[in-house]
């Protein structure tokens, strides 16, 4: 087990600890430091986490990029401290924002109903989250409540600092809600973030998690959504930047009739590496799911793709989809993706699909025959295939602004 | 304009032309007619420099230039324009943007400042209401989700905005209702004028009751067998194709 991790439960067992934590400190016991025979890390080394050296002065305070055109309202964490009062926030009636370390009455219901519960067990940096975020932030919308405005949760890592935040929403029924997690980290840092998502009947959530790291600035998380009947989830996720970055996506279909839409959009360059494990479970009937993951591979980067989808027994009528399309830009970048189904339902619709792709002829030849150059075709080309998925965002100030962002990056990437 | 002499070419080992010429003068508009697997789609291929379109004997001239030296977007920046018969569908690249790149590309080419966003806004409305193209076909993938006559319509509103010398339409009549013709045709005819050519690929006579050409070209295995005047397609919509079997083993 790696000197990190052992000094994690070493601290923990001399701690006064509550019964979650209890229970994530026992299962933590019981695992192993991931190797390659680890079917969750075959793909991905944590060699970085092991090789990482933290400590000593930072240079600067980090500072959140700014999204253009964003109205939002802002919650800033740096390396895991909520960096001002939630007292002095006016908040828009039906909306509860509190610090998970700071919780009253409302507060502790809901992270008795959140903590733990949505998140499966077994993700080995989620027990360590479980044990050792003390901050975060608890979030409940009121039944019927429609919030307007984005909450942006920006979530900084600053140089040399190891932190762990915890986010908790829950939407009662009907309610409304859009929510966008920012992660930037400086080089060298190492953030877990677990995200827990409770949709109740009919609610609707707006998600986006930006991983925008740098380099050794590592991160491992997940986003882990719960959905009640007829509830809708729309999430994208945009990971970029780092030598390693995990994360961990599962939706959980517990009532019927919800639907699911989860995009993913990754841009790797240089020595980069981004694991994605998706897991879809359809375990009542008429669930839908629709999965667009999209990356582009550069340089020497490596993405490992796993999307399972799980159709119950009785979850008869559901629709789902997965798909994960890649465009290598090197030969020495790899990507490893795998679908995983796993259907014992009978009158179920699924689908899958995973490529790795070049640029179609057709396409090139049309650009080149109005004139454009072939360098410029290129990069319009390669760009479009995650153009899409930017195209998809609900929000259009973030979707103009990452798309200005990763244009940015992939300029930067050599182009074959 | 375009000089075409003796062109043979082959795709995946099998020739297609087998010595085709043809000459067109500024201002001129030609229509190639012929049977299926003529070898019709093939020239517009060949002239614009598809990859897998190897020219195997003959010369082509344009403007004087020898046009077979060129790649692809050299071809397109000298003056050609190639209106495909199946323009393909590029999800995630908008349609505004294509076709900005694209018209900056023509006026780099001729020495001229790129066009800004706004100026280029401007033209590419004008050029989108012309065709009678919905303005948010600009905002669109590249002909994504566009039906056959919205695609044929989004070709004609490129050439309309790349100010090309020689315009090749392949078969842009193909799958159009009269309305949409109409539209195509009068897009075509706002832009005669005595420096640009056209030639007119086309199975059927009907198109050029709306585009009324100067010549009449049957290309039949890969060789003009065949000029005359707007006359000779009459006849070949009366009498079909048939005839064109016993010309050539009359010829042979």
């Amino acid at each position: 087990m790696s000197q990190w991790l052992e000094q994690i439960v070493e601290r923990a067992s001399h701690s006064q600890l509550n019964a979650i934590k209890q229970q994530a400190l026992a299962a933590l016991k019981q695992q192993r430091w991931p190797n390659r025979k680890t079917e969750a890390w075959r793909y991905t080394s944590v060699s970085p986490i092991e090789q990482l050296e933290l400590g000593g002065q930072k240079d600067s305070q980090p500072q959140p990029s700014d999204i253009t055109g964003l109205d939002s309202l802002d919650l800033l964490f740096i390396d895991g401290v909520l960096q001002q009062s939630l007292n002095n926030l006016v908040l828009p009636e039906g909306l509860m924002l509190q610090s998970l370390s700071q919780l009253d009455a409302q507060g502790q219901a809901v992270a008795d109903d959140l903590f733990g519960k949505i998140k499966p067990a077994h993700h080995l940096f989620g027990l360590v989250n479980d044990l050792v975020a003390k901050q975060g932030l608890v979030v409940d919308v009121a039944p019927g409540v429609q919030i307007d405005k984005p909450l942006r949760i920006i979530n900084l890592s600053s140089q040399g600092q190891e932190s762990h935040l915890r986010l908790l929403v829950r939407l009662g029924d009907n309610a409304r809600l859009c929510v966008i997690e920012q992660g930037e980290g400086q080089d060298p840092s190492l953030n877990t973030a677990f995200a827990e998502y409770s949709l109740g009947v009919r609610a609707h959530l707006e998600h986006y998690r930006l991983a925008m790291h740098t380099h050794k600035a590592i991160q491992v998380g997940g986003n882990h959504f719960r959905l009640q009947e007829k509830a809708q989830l729309n999430s994208t996720l945009v990971a970029y930047g780092s030598d390693l970055s995990r994360l961990d996506v599962d939706i959980e279909h517990a009532g019927e009739h919800a639907h699911a839409k989860f995009n993913a959009i990754y841009l790797l360059g240089s020595g980069e590496t981004f694991d994605l494990h998706s897991c879809i479970e359809h375990a009542v009937p008429n669930g839908t799911t629709e999965e667009n993951a999209r990356g582009i591979v550069g340089d020497r980067a490596k993405a490992v793709f796993n999307g399972r989808i799980h159709i119950h027994r009785h979850a008869q009528k559901t629709l789902a989809e997965l798909n994960n399309r890649n465009l290598l830009l090197s030969r020495r970048g790899q990507i490893n993706t795998k679908p995983e189904l796993e259907i014992y339902a009978d009158d179920v619709k699924c689908a899958h699909g995973a490529t790795v792709a070049e640029i179609e002829e057709k396409a090139l030849y049309y650009l080149l025959s109005r004139g454009i150059s072939r360098s410029q075709a290129l990069i319009m080309l390669n760009f479009g295939f995650i153009q899409e998925l930017i195209n998809d965002m609900p929000n259009a100030a973030l979707a103009d602004w990452l798309q200005e962002q990763l244009k940015d990056k992939f300029s930067q990437m050599e182009v074959k | 304009m375009l000089k075409i002499q003796n062109l043979h070419a082959k795709v995946e080992d099998k020739t297609i032309l087998k010595g085709l010429s043809l000459d067109i003068k500024p201002g001129e508009v030609h229509a190639i007619m012929g049977p299926n697997g003529a070898g019709k789609s093939t020239l517009g291929y060949v002239l614009s420099g598809r990859d897998g379109y190897e020219v195997t004997d003959g010369q082509v001239e344009l403007n004087g230039q020898d046009l077979l030296e060129q790649e692809t977007e050299e071809r397109a920046r000298a003056g050609l324009f190639l209106a495909f018969q199946y323009p393909v569908e590029i999800p995630g690249v908008s349609n505004m943007e294509f076709m900005k790149e694209s018209v900056n590309a023509m006026r780099e080419a001729r020495g001229q400042e790129p066009l800004s966003a706004a100026e280029f806004l401007k033209k590419a409305k004008e050029a989108c209401k012309q065709v009678h193209l919905p303005l948010d076909f600009l905002k669109r993938g590249v002909n994504e989700g566009f039906s056959g006559g919205e695609k044929k319509r989004n070709e004609i509103m490129q050439m309309i905005l790349l100010e090309p010398t020689l315009c090749i339409l392949d078969e842009s009549d193909s799958g159009l209702d009269i309305d949409a013709l109409q539209v195509v045709a009068d897009g075509v005819n706002s832009q005669r004028s005595p420096e640009r050519s056209f030639i007119v690929v086309t199975h059927y006579q009907r198109l050029l009751d709306y585009i009324k050409p100067d010549f009449v070209h049957i290309l039949a295995d890969g060789k003009i067998v065949k000029s005359g005047d707007a006359s000779l397609a009459l006849e070949v919509e009366k009498e079909g194709y048939a005839w064109l079997g016993e010309a050539q083993e009359a010829g042979a």
